[in-house]
């Protein structure tokens, strides 16, 4: 800071005239902002481990799938599968939270630091900006979540059959499922995402995402089943986590109506999960061209 | 060029910039004096899209900031210093900024060299001193080597080396031909820097004039003559130690006559005029005076004494 360059005050001639505003420089911009946090590096590190590690400890319990049923040595080809799918897919749960407060930090971090002017000085039309990061951020968190949950799942299913189960890699209906549990991720930072740039403030845009990935589930779920409201059960169902894990459940069951109970398959699950990124994502599109940034 | 026609910002019931109209002309310094919460920020917020006006409009080189192909080459903004993710470091920072626009690595570690920031570039901007904020501020204005150039308080926080280097950079920037539209709440600074001053006080233009004029009507009495035939009557006026600008089209501000003298004169070579108005006190004056009321940033009354620089009825 002693170098003060008070003599020369040139602006440059290097640079380069031609260039202009472009999508594409609004992505590789975002890319750059995303990866050039220490807090996203962290996020990254902190699903993967706690994936890894939480898989090794259950590949090395032996338990039985349902109570009082006999143990893993005894399990059908397809329970096998369900239980290693399980374990493979245990660091969903965690990457959930983590990346929803990724993806709120992701807009929010701009709001709180005063970064947004800098961008949308950057990129006046605001829209593409808008997309340039949600796009950047599914990526992301899909690619993330891919080398998380087939990282486990690589690390763990040698393991398995120490306690009698053989994962199979030639059933799609198992590496579906992998490549489900990251599409959920990326979905849920999307979900978060959007609500960040609805609320714009770090502390309620976190509370908002982890509330309605963890609590409005839980408090619901028990709502419905110690009233045994079908038309509260069916709510539950088209929740973001609880339609959005068919995505990674093996095979997943079918869509109907039963007795007035809704069940989805993993299809309308994924569909519906979509939904809830896409409709407050158009409400913050809305919004973030309407507002004083 | 920046142009603003009827620039108007409401925050609720609160009128923070009321109908302003104003040109900033390439090729020298403009500065943009007033007291804090006078609105130049937000009039400066509203040039580059951040805010959306009330009513009015705001045009750069004859478009909206939004319609520019290229915001980057045609504006440099510095709004505040901190207008930065805390997190990054000021390298990460400008490669993201030039990276929408395709400027290269090569005009990032440019424009580092030309602020003075090698030493802390590759540190979170989370740690930096007002001062360092403000110079990498003003790298990321310089990004672009754009033809405008609009800076909010751009001296705030540096030291006297760092103000000295702000001054002759938007000097030399509109020696070269561009805009340089800079905004202070020190007169001083101004009188330093700006060829021509446009002063705004509770969301309005007090005065518009080069910054010559300016110091004269704060050094004594001035008169503002509204007339359709000003080119004419300045002659008529013109004389030893007097000095007569011409802030708009159809008005004069005339030092050195009084307003009597000048109604005679009118009258005596049949000039229409529609304003004939004795100015007192000095600009600094004139806004503390006119944000008096502005209990927001009301210290104490040790103004009370000074004459405003109010139209004399």
């Amino acid at each position: 800071m002693t170098t003060a360059t008070a003599t020369s005050p040139t602006a440059g001639t290097t640079v380069p005239r031609k260039g202009r505003l472009t999508f594409t420089g609004v992505l590789r911009s975002e890319f750059i902002k995303l990866w050039s946090l220490r807090s996203t590096y962290w996020c990254c590190a902190i699903v993967i481990v706690l994936s890894v590690g939480f898989g090794l400890l259950l590949s090395s319990i032996q338990r039985p799938s349902v109570p009082g049923a006999p143990a893993a040595a005894a399990l059908s080809a397809s329970a096998q599968q369900v239980t290693a799918l399980a374990d493979a897919t245990i660091g969903v749960g965690i990457g959930q939270l983590v990346f929803s407060v990724l993806g709120v930090l992701a807009i929010t971090g701009e709001y709180s630091t005063g970064m947004i002017r800098s961008t949308l000085t950057a990129e006046p039309k605001r829209l593409p900006t808008l997309i340039g990061k949600a796009a950047v951020l599914a990526v992301s968190s899909f690619v993330v979540g891919l080398i998380t949950l087939f990282g486990t799942a690589a690390i763990i299913f040698p393991i398995l059959p120490g306690i009698h189960i053989h994962p199979n890699w030639g059933d799609s209906n198992l590496v579906f499922a992998l490549f489900g549990g990251a599409a959920y991720i990326a979905l849920i930072t999307l979900v978060a995402f959007s609500i960040g740039a609805i609320i714009r403030s770090t502390a309620g845009g976190i509370a908002s995402a982890i509330g309605l990935v963890l609590v409005v589930p839980a408090v619901l779920g028990i709502l419905s089943n110690t009233t045994g409201a079908k038309w509260l059960s069916n709510i539950v169902v088209f929740l973001p986590t609880q339609a959005g894990r068919l995505l990674y459940s093996y095979g997943g069951p079918k869509g109907e109506i039963t007795n007035g109970y809704v069940t989805l398959n993993s299809t309308e699950g994924g569909l519906v999960l979509l939904a809830w990124f896409v409709v407050p994502f158009i409400i913050a599109a809305i919004l973030l061209m309407r507002r004083d940034a | 060029m920046i142009e603003a026609t009827g620039l108007t910002k409401r925050f609720g019931d609160k009128t923070a910039v009321d109908g302003i109209d104003f040109q900033v002309q390439p090729g020298r310094v403009t500065g943009f004096l007033g007291p804090n919460g006078a609105g130049k920020s937000t009039t400066m917020r509203m040039i580059v899209g951040l805010d959306h006006p009330t009513s009015g409009s705001v045009t750069i080189n004859g478009k909206r900031y939004a319609d520019l192909r290229a915001p980057l080459h045609e504006v440099g903004v510095l709004l505040d210093a901190k207008a930065v993710h805390t997190g990054r470091s000021a390298y990460s920072h400008l490669l993201a900024m030039a990276t929408t626009h395709g400027i290269g690595r090569k005009r990032v570690n440019e424009v580092i060299a030309l602020t003075g920031l090698e030493s802390v570039a590759r540190k979170r901007v989370g740690g930096f001193s007002l001062g360092m904020g403000q110079r990498l501020g003003m790298a990321s204005a310089l990004l672009g080597d754009p033809g405008v150039l609009i800076l909010d308080e751009p001296v705030n926080g540096l030291d006297p080396e760092g103000v000295i280097w702000v001054r002759t950079l938007a000097r030399h920037l509109a020696s070269e031909g561009r805009t340089v539209f800079l905004s202070s709440h020190l007169m001083s600074e101004m009188a330093q820097t700006a060829d021509q001053i446009i002063v705004l006080g509770r969301g309005r233009i007090i005065a518009d004039a080069p910054v010559g004029d300016i110091i004269g009507l704060a050094a004594g009495n001035a008169v503002r003559v509204r007339t359709p035939d000003a080119t004419r009557f300045a002659m008529l006026l013109e004389g030893k130690d007097i000095t007569i600008s011409h802030t708009e089209p159809d008005v004069l501000v005339v030092n050195g006559h009084s307003a009597a003298h000048i109604g005679e004169l009118a009258a005596g070579s049949k000039v229409v005029l529609h304003e004939l108005t004795p100015l007192a006190g000095s600009l600094e004056d004139a806004y503390l005076a006119l944000t008096e009321d502005d209990v927001e940033y009301h210290a104490s009354d040790v103004n009370d004494a000074t004459t405003p620089m109010e139209p004399v009825q």
